[in-house]
């Protein structure tokens, strides 16, 4: 018996790094399928980045469109929660931020509140950002801009940045062409 | 046994290889967006969405948003790919940027970096070590540690251990990479037939003092693999202190448990012996340390002479074995009839991450029993992976089925409305003739030249002044009827005075005027500028409208045959994929209940011995009477 059970203890000896690690070779089904997989990963991605532009083309043509972005630099006296976005005095984003959302912001991703369309000439754009100030404290701010809406499509940026010296946030916006 | 600690040391650092993709962009962790579209992409990135970052970079690509990140945006799609175990793609981007002369080092650097980890994870080794070495001096320290470990791992899995330990030896990197770097070290240290360093090494690697799940897992890896080496050689007591310092509750717990009591037993320990493997008794029987243990706990009692115990010991694991291989068999019904995939889906908390660790929680139903084992072999999980991949592909490209429903209709409501709009606003282009007033325009603008030109500063008189001088042309008329009559000499005087004031106020506000008649007719220009820009756009959009929604009606026509050929391929991968599943599983499972059928039998076996000792030699009767 002992022999037996030492024998079966090497055996399983052998197979402990192999259960979590070991990457056997693939078999012949296998493979088809990783290729299939990966063919169709790939015409999936084509179609969606074709179907994104269609859609894009279709419903916020270049003549009318706008597009809002929301960027934060280190956000140290500026927690945000949500932004709300009124155009002409009518609402059309209001938008809470996850925690997941806020890192990516924090690391440099820009965030497209906002896609529509607006006719040429003048319009008022106002965001209003809500969060928590320095000490925890609520906090709410808004910013207006006058948008020139030309032929070509029109980029807002909202950019929210540490002022330093005042120990308080900023709420700069950008105009991109 | 050293032969698979190898195949353990080669793959370890898999396991913290992901976010170094990430890594991808140069310049991180600070970012400076050039282009906000640019941003967009990074924002799915960060939140680990690679799939919308991937199809959002190649459409802003593609429609000219990305042009001042070109470069990062490219080495960014090549990471994506390869994040998503597109490998080929992968590595056509990362020899197109380097085929670019224009290329900066540092993006080359990572460019031969990623394309190095590319040809690793297909199996070419010579070829990625050739891409690895040519990327150096510009990597940050994580990632040269990456490339270090890389090019080790290629080298142990072509048997060119000393390059390995060349490339190991003396390195220093950043904490985690260093201790995987160790590790391997010390496995291919042994390999070469430098035991006690190698096993000092792993030794090390074995007593790291730390919090961080990386570094715990692979402790305990450490600590197994020594523990098993010492007990080989024939050495429990440094068998067993290794083995003690392996987690309870990790993923190595239970073999290491049943070592230490075999370690226990090689030393005739075998009451300490029992501690360990009473424990494995409460655990799982699908992990191959719990089944043994359920033979190892008679086999101490026979060893201690309590063969009561060890008899009731073996009927349990017999007992055990028999429960155990009945429910493999409910399992492999249920998995016959499709229902583990749908569990392992429901398993999953939101397809990104975590799920693994949850499928320990899934309730103890006959197709989610063994899931959690399953997905412990490589296999079952690249094929699940596959899975949830056509899963989700299936998902999206239902999504885009009915938009593009919605789309037809919105081409063709927009079609008629314009046919419906377009004899009103015919008729108002028709009330408007920018040309003519463009010629007005340009006729005030040749008189006003001519008045500055020639100081007319009567021409800048106001409408007032203007009638006051028509009114003293008359006056001048009526005197001329009347020349030489003294009569009128005062009224002449007076008119003459009058002029010459009026004459006086006008050149006073000649330079103001003038600079407002400058301004008005920039104005004017604007106006007339903005007039024609709007005709011609209305010109444009009149004549171009029906070009335009034909346009998009056909690029919807065109897509809606598309979605639909590939939602039939990828469901044909999906059921392909899940029947391919299924197969892994119950030959698994099936590989599992022929084990517990040797097991049980084995047991029967001893069993059946201890019985026939036992009536070949009973036990001495005792006299009655006696205390």
């Amino acid at each position: 018996m002992r022999t037996l059970l030492i024998s079966l203890l090497a055996a399983i000896a052998v197979s402990v790094p192999a259960l979590a690690d070991d990457a056997p070779e693939p078999t012949a089904e296998r493979s088809a399928l990783d290729a299939e997989v990966q063919s169709l990963r790939r015409e999936v991605v084509d179609l969606n980045r074709d179907l994104f532009m269609l859609e894009e083309d279709l419903l916020f043509p270049a003549s009318t469109q706008i597009a809002v972005f929301v960027s934060m630099d280190i956000g140290t006296f500026f927690a945000l929660d949500s932004v709300q976005i009124k155009v002409d005095d009518k609402e059309v984003a209001n938008y809470l931020y996850t925690d997941r959302e806020l890192e990516a912001l924090k690391r440099g991703g820009v965030h497209r509140i906002w896609l529509g369309n607006l006719k040429a000439g003048e319009h008022e754009v106002v965001a209003f950002f809500t969060g928590k100030g320095t000490h925890e404290r609520d906090y709410k701010r808004g910013t207006t801009l006058k948008v020139e809406k030309g032929v070509g499509a029109k980029y807002v940026e909202l950019k929210i940045s540490d002022r330093v010296r005042k120990l308080q946030p900023e709420f700069v916006v950008r105009v991109w062409e | 046994m050293l032969r698979r600690i190898l195949v353990l040391a080669a793959l370890a650092p898999c396991a913290i290889g992901a976010p170094a993709v990430e890594e991808a962009i140069p310049g991180l962790p600070a970012v400076k967006v050039r282009d906000l579209h640019y941003g967009d992409v990074l924002f799915y990135f960060y939140q680990h969405d690679h799939f919308d970052a991937l199809v959002r970079l190649a459409a802003y690509r593609d429609q000219g948003h990305l042009a001042a990140h070109a470069r990062d945006a490219e080495l960014l799609r090549g990471g994506l790919y390869l994040s998503l175990g597109q490998h080929r793609e992968a590595q056509e981007i990362f020899e197109r940027i380097l085929a670019d002369a224009a290329t900066p080092p540092e993006v080359r650097d990572r460019a031969w970096f990623y394309l190095g980890k590319v040809l690793y994870a297909a199996g070419l080794f010579a070829e990625s070590e050739r891409a690895l070495q040519s990327s150096s001096g510009t990597l940050s320290p994580e990632l040269d540690a990456e490339r270090r470990l890389l090019l080790a791992q290629g080298f142990m899995y072509r048997q060119q251990y000393d390059r390995a330990i060349a490339e190991l030896d003396v390195w220093q990197g950043p904490r985690l990479w260093l201790a995987y770097g160790q590790f391997n070290l010390g496995v291919a240290l042994v390999r070469v037939g430098q035991k006690e360093r190698g096993l000092g090494l792993l030794d090390s690697v074995g007593q790291i003092v730390s919090e961080w799940p990386e570094l715990v897992a692979l402790r305990d890896k450490a600590n197994l693999a020594i523990g098993y080496a010492y007990l080989q050689a024939g050495e429990p007591a440094a068998a067993r202190a290794a083995l003690d310092r392996v987690r309870l509750s990790g993923p190595q717990s239970s073999k290491a448990l049943l070592g230490a009591g075999w370690a226990d037993a090689a030393a005739k320990q075998y009451e300490a012996a029992l501690l360990p493997w009473q424990e494995l008794q409460g655990r799982n029987l699908l992990d191959a340390a719990v089944q043994e243990s359920y033979l190892a706990v008679p086999y101490a009692y026979a060893e201690l002479g309590a063969m009561a115990q060890a008899v009731s010991y073996y009927e349990k694991a017999i007992a055990a074995y028999d429960a155990e291989r009945s429910r493999i068999g409910e399992s492999i019904g249920a998995i016959r009839s499709g229902r583990l995939l749908d569990a392992a889906l429901k398993a999953e908390r939101d397809g990104r991450e975590g799920w693994f660790g949850q499928l320990a929680d899934v309730p103890d139903s006959p197709e989610s029993r063994y899931l959690y084992h399953l997905l412990a072999g490589h296999e079952f999980q690249e094929g699940l992976k596959n899975y949830r991949a056509l899963e989700a592909m299936s998902k999206n490209l239902s999504g885009w089925s009915d938009s593009l429903g919605a789309f037809t209709d919105m081409v063709e409501t927009r079609q008629k409305a314009f046919e419906m709009r377009l004899p009103a606003a015919d008729a108002r282009l028709a009330t408007v003739d920018v040309a003519a007033v463009n010629g007005r325009r340009d006729a005030l603008h040749a008189r006003f030249e001519t008045a500055i030109a020639e100081r007319d500063v009567e021409a800048l008189a106001t409408e007032e002044e203007r009638g006051q001088l028509d009114m003293l042309g008359e006056v001048d008329a009526e005197l001329a009827l009347h020349q030489g009559d003294a009569a009128y000499d005062d009224a002449r005087e007076k008119a003459r005075l009058a002029r010459g004031v009026l004459l006086w106020k006008l050149d006073a506000a000649w330079k103001v005027r003038s600079w407002q008649g400058n301004r008005a007719l920039r104005d004017l220009n604007a106006a007339v500028y903005d007039a024609r820009t709007r005709e011609t756009a209305s010109m444009r959009a009149r004549e171009g409208a029906p070009e335009r929604n034909a346009a998009l009606g056909a690029r919807v026509k065109e897509a809606s045959p598309r979605v639909a050929a590939l939602g039939v391929r990828v469901d044909a991968a999906k059921s392909a994929q899940g029947r391919h599943l299924a197969e892994i599983a119950i030959e698994e499972l099936e590989a599992q209940r022929h084990r517990l059928d040797e097991y049980s039998v084995q047991a029967r076996y001893a069993l059946a011995t201890i019985y026939d000792r036992a009536t070949a030699n009973p036990p001495p009767t005792t006299p009655q009477g006696t205390p």
